[in-house]
């Protein structure tokens, strides 16, 4: 046995197969579970994409950045802009597909990524984190500066494609709201009986000038911030107010009021009697499976030659360049690869929330993705898992606490950041191996204990 | 004045120092002598404060100095000129000087700062220039001229000759020679030049891999012809 | 050519102010090594008990005095939470921390003061002067701010240079070890470095309040502006800082007057970007900021 797992390859198919049982198992999970927990779900997995890469950039290699939020913004975009825009780069036969969309944004994340990590991988520690916290600003500030392109202040609202016999895009809310949004669907071609895959673009005629505006809805059909949201729509703009309205600093969509009387399944398949489908299963499903081939290809370079090239850089540059690793480069690497991950987790954000705009995708993003590696622990891939369950979970426990004792809403939206806060101050200072680093060290110590004892 | 009474320091598992225990008496210089890596820095680092000790410890005209932070020993009467020049670059020759003597009070600061100058005339003509623009040897006396300034009653010294010309080293040497007699001063120098060092030393003290091989005379070790082939290399 | 006096005068305040905040984080940078990004954080909290202290007494000396105070206590609350990972040498960590400290005091500042945006009174007038036939774009209380900034700059500078505490903290920030072989009390020379940047960050907070709502998140801006200005003056150089300061502020004058105020962090970052991909260690400085 033992000799089997020297075999080359070896090492990669025992990484497929934990990742496999790992997707098998969610997957069964989110079958049987509430579809709230579903969307909860689809939530953390999405968070843990990108936290992986955020293990790897700060933890691995040792680059504190608050860039990936601006990061999963580049993917978000890049998967929104691509998947209105398909029809007008006529490259013949090239039917738009979601994973296409994807795919394009993770080029887009990893140009970014290259660019950034090219000038801040020689810098030190604050100058790098300063740089990415101009970054986490300035590219949210882009969006607004070109609304044509990008949306504006309100962003892009997207169809997504579910799988056939799905859900039909275009929402059609179940209560009858008089909500300009109940009106978009009427500029839609019939869908219904499409492919999917295909749907939305096929149909509606377009030229280079509507493209994105008739179809798809954009800012100009998309209701303004102040509006109610649609039933069908977990989250609007309004859940995302931009920096200097919200709250908090980290604007969680899983604390930003989703509200407790929407029925997730009535709104989810408003147009689908007596189908199975369930929105947020879908949703889960998406972003789960992923978090599972990014967390494959994580763990492979994490426990394979590159991630020790990154730790040895990290822990010593000098000698790590005198045994024949570029410092420069590995740190790039790490950026290129993080960022990707990034990017991969804001095309996925986007698909979830059927939306993308400057203020999902604000600091307080950045702020949370480093809070989550930094608590669940910043140099394991499991650490990422754990943050990206506890930026869903935590905001959840403060509120069923707070809603029992009748808070004032002011403390129970700030509760989640202000834990968050004081427990990453307290990690650092305690426990700077964050949960996982903790137990591992526990568990450590309880084996050492047993062994000697005798 | 200087006691040292079985000084054992360890840096994790490596033990720099073994049970070293050394007088430094008044108004002499000692000198501490041995191959690099002997343990002669880590006794400096020690005394100042810098370090903490595994066991044993030191004191000065009878307080216990080891395991006091280095700016409480500095009030205690010891100063060290440390390793490698240590003065501040971006400070003027003046500053550097206060510096030693802030904690003091003014009158006693000014006097001894009339003193230094002094002692150092290099230092008083070149007083408002930043002390990057010394020599190395300048620098040198404004590192043991700072050190002066807290008016200690013992003077520990880590390597002045080090990137010194010969000359210059000799100079300084005889300059700190002279004023532990002259002020009743206890100097302990330790340096990698043992043929300087045991000139102006009274007594000398072989430091190998962290232990003291021998204690004698500055004639008695460099007449010692098989200990400077074992453990000064000449 | 006017207009572009006009747009140079009209960031004169606000280039004060961004000189101030960069003060406060070189102040700290020079001490601890380390850039402390909750320092706006604090500047925010600072300015909302100032507020209050305004609410409650009506008088705004009284509160900008509070603020100093509250600064400076704050200063040294927060650098206990964050020294010790410095101690370890944990870059890294240091640097977290200040931003887990950030995130705890806007969220503070979200629980104890609710309501979002909250106006701060004007204490003087800020409508343009009239002299010499015309409006200009500079106000009396542009004047004030500018004074108050001047007064701290010039008692920084005396205190650094004339006196002891001065030299102590100079000498700390230069070479700790030196300083305290030398008799320097070096950790309570640190922690006075850290109150000092808290209140002169504080008074920031306070000069800016009136000229816009003030809320948790009012002040992130200023982080990246404050942050690029002492970047790019060098982070170990009050002077680059000051003077860096006031030349951020006329350029976002600038670039609002000119195109349009949504630019501004846009430019800012560019020039950071420039900055660092160039001369990382600043103008005015003596260090290397790069590694490789």
């Amino acid at each position: 046995m033992m000799n089997l797992l020297r075999l080359p390859g070896a090492r990669f198919l025992s990484h497929l197969a934990i990742v496999f049982v790992i997707w098998a198992a969610l997957m069964r999970i989110n079958d049987g579970i509430d579809p709230l927990m579903s969307y909860y779900l689809a939530l953390a997995a999405m968070y843990a994409t990108a936290m992986f890469g955020m293990v790897i950039l700060v933890g691995l290699s040792g680059q504190v950045s608050l860039g990936n939020g601006a990061l999963m913004a580049i993917g978000g975009y890049v998967f929104a802009l691509t998947s209105l825009n398909w029809q007008t780069v006529p490259i013949v036969g090239w039917q738009w597909n979601p994973i296409w969309s994807m795919i394009f944004a993770g080029f887009g994340g990893i140009a970014v990524g290259l660019l950034i990590g090219w000038i801040g991988a020689r810098l030190r520690g604050p100058y790098l984190a300063g740089l990415t916290l101009g970054i986490a600003v300035g590219i949210p500030a882009i969006a607004t500066r070109f609304p044509e392109i990008f949306g504006g202040e309100t962003g892009l609202m997207l169809t997504v494609p579910y799988p056939a016999g799905g859900y039909a895009p275009a929402v059609e809310p179940v209560p009858v709201d008089e909500t300009p949004l109940a009106e978009a669907p009427l500029e839609q071609a019939p869908l219904d009986e499409v492919p999917t895959e295909q749907a939305p673009l096929e149909q509606a005629p377009l030229d280079a000038e509507t493209a994105g505006a008739g179809d798809m809805l954009t800012a100009d059909n998309f209701p303004s911030a102040e509006s109610s949201p649609a039933a069908g729509d977990m989250l609007t703009a309004d859940n995302f107010p931009s920096a200097e309205s919200s709250p908090s600093a980290l604007a969680l969509p899983s604390d930003a009021g989703l509200p407790s009387d929407i029925d997730p399944i009535a709104g989810g398949d408003a147009l689908l009697a007596g189908s199975a489908f369930v929105l947020e299963r879908w949703q889960a499903s998406l972003a789960v499976t992923a978090a599972c081939i990014i967390g494959f290809l994580a763990l492979n370079l994490v426990r394979g030659r590159q991630g020790r090239m990154w730790r040895a850089v990290r822990d010593d540059e000098v000698a790590a360049a005198v045994s024949g690793i570029s410092p420069a480069g590995s740190k790039i690497s790490a950026f290129v690869v993080s960022s990707f991950f990034a990017a991969i987790a804001g095309a996925v954000f986007a698909q979830i929330l059927s939306y993308v705009g400057p203020g999902a995708f604000g600091l307080g993003l950045s702020l949370s993705l480093l809070v989550g590696v930094v608590l669940g622990g910043r140099a394991s891939l499991g650490g990422a898992i754990i943050g990206g369950v506890l930026l869903v979970a935590l905001p959840q426990l403060v509120f069923n606490i707070a809603g029992g004792r009748g808070w004032p809403a002011n403390v129970t939206d700030n509760a989640p950041n202000l834990v968050y806060g004081l427990l990453v101050v307290l990690v650092v200072l305690i426990a700077p191996g964050g949960i996982l680093g903790s137990l591992k060290d526990g568990t450590r110590r309880l084996l050492a204990k047993s062994r000697t004892a005798p | 004045m200087l006691t040292i009474t079985d000084l054992s320091v360890n840096y994790g598992a490596v033990q720099a120092l073994s049970g070293v225990s050394i007088e430094v008496p008044k108004g002499e210089v000692t000198a501490v002598i041995g191959a690099n890596g002997a343990g002669k820095s880590t006794l400096m680092r020690t005394l100042s404060g810098l370090v903490r000790p595994g066991s044993g410890g030191a004191t000065a005209g009878g307080v216990t100095i080891t395991g006091r932070k280095p700016e409480d020993i500095v009030r205690l009467g010891v100063s060290l000129v440390p390793e490698g020049r240590s003065t501040i670059p971006e400070l003027t020759v003046e500053e550097n000087l206060r510096l030693g003597g802030l904690w003091r009070d003014k009158a006693g600061r000014n006097s001894t700062h009339a003193q230094v100058f002094d002692l150092f005339p290099v230092l008083a003509q070149r007083r408002k220039m930043r002390a990057d623009t010394l020599s190395g040897g300048e620098r040198q006396q404004l590192a043991i001229g700072r050190a002066l300034m807290s008016d200690p009653r013992v003077l520990l010294l880590d390597e002045p000759s080090l990137g010194l010309a010969p000359l210059i080293v000799t100079q300084i040497l005889e300059l700190v020679s002279r004023l532990a007699s002259e002020s009743d001063l206890a100097v302990l120098l330790v340096e990698q030049n043992a043929v300087t060092a045991l000139r102006v030393a009274t007594t000398g003290v072989v430091l190998n891999l962290g232990k003291v091989v021998m204690i004698g005379s500055g004639a008695e070790i460099a007449s010692d012809e098989q200990l400077r082939h074992a453990y000064l290399g000449y | 050519m006017t207009t572009f006096i006009d747009y140079l005068l009209g960031g004169l305040g606000s280039g004060a102010i961004i000189a101030l905040m960069a003060l406060a984080l070189v102040l700290i940078w020079r001490s601890t090594r380390v850039v402390n990004f909750a320092q706006v954080g604090q500047a925010m909290f600072t300015t909302f008990i100032a507020l209050s202290i305004q609410t409650w007494t009506g008088s705004w000396y009284i509160a900008l005095i509070g603020a100093l105070a509250a600064g400076a206590v704050l200063g040294v609350i927060v650098q206990y939470l964050v020294l010790r990972p410095v101690k370890r040498n944990d870059t890294s960590g240091a640097i977290i921390a200040t931003f887990g400290v950030l995130i705890a005091l806007q969220a503070a500042a979200g629980m104890i003061w609710p309501g979002g945006g909250q106006a701060y009174p004007q204490p003087f007038n800020n409508s343009g002067i009239e002299f010499a036939g015309r409006v200009w774009p500079i106000s009396i209380y542009d004047f004030v701010v500018i004074g108050i900034t001047a007064l701290l700059v010039l008692g920084l500078t005396l205190l650094f240079t004339k006196t002891s505490l001065g030299l102590s903290m100079r000498a700390a920030a230069f070479n700790p070890e030196v300083a305290r072989l030398s008799g320097v009390r070096v950790s309570r020379v640190l922690t006075f470095g850290w109150a000092l940047a808290g209140s002169v960050g504080a008074v920031a907070g306070v000069l800016v309040a009136p000229v816009s709502t003030i809320s948790p998140n009012s002040f992130d801006i200023l982080l990246v502006f404050a942050f690029t200005a002492a970047v790019i003056g060098g982070l170990d150089s009050l002077i680059g800082a000051i003077s860096i300061g006031v030349f951020t502020g006329l350029v976002i004058s600038l670039v609002s007057g000119y195109s349009d105020s949504g630019n501004a962090p846009v430019v800012a970052l560019l020039l950071l970007a420039l900055n660092l991909i160039l001369k990382p260690e600043g103008l005015f400085s003596h260090h290397k900021a790069r590694s490789v």
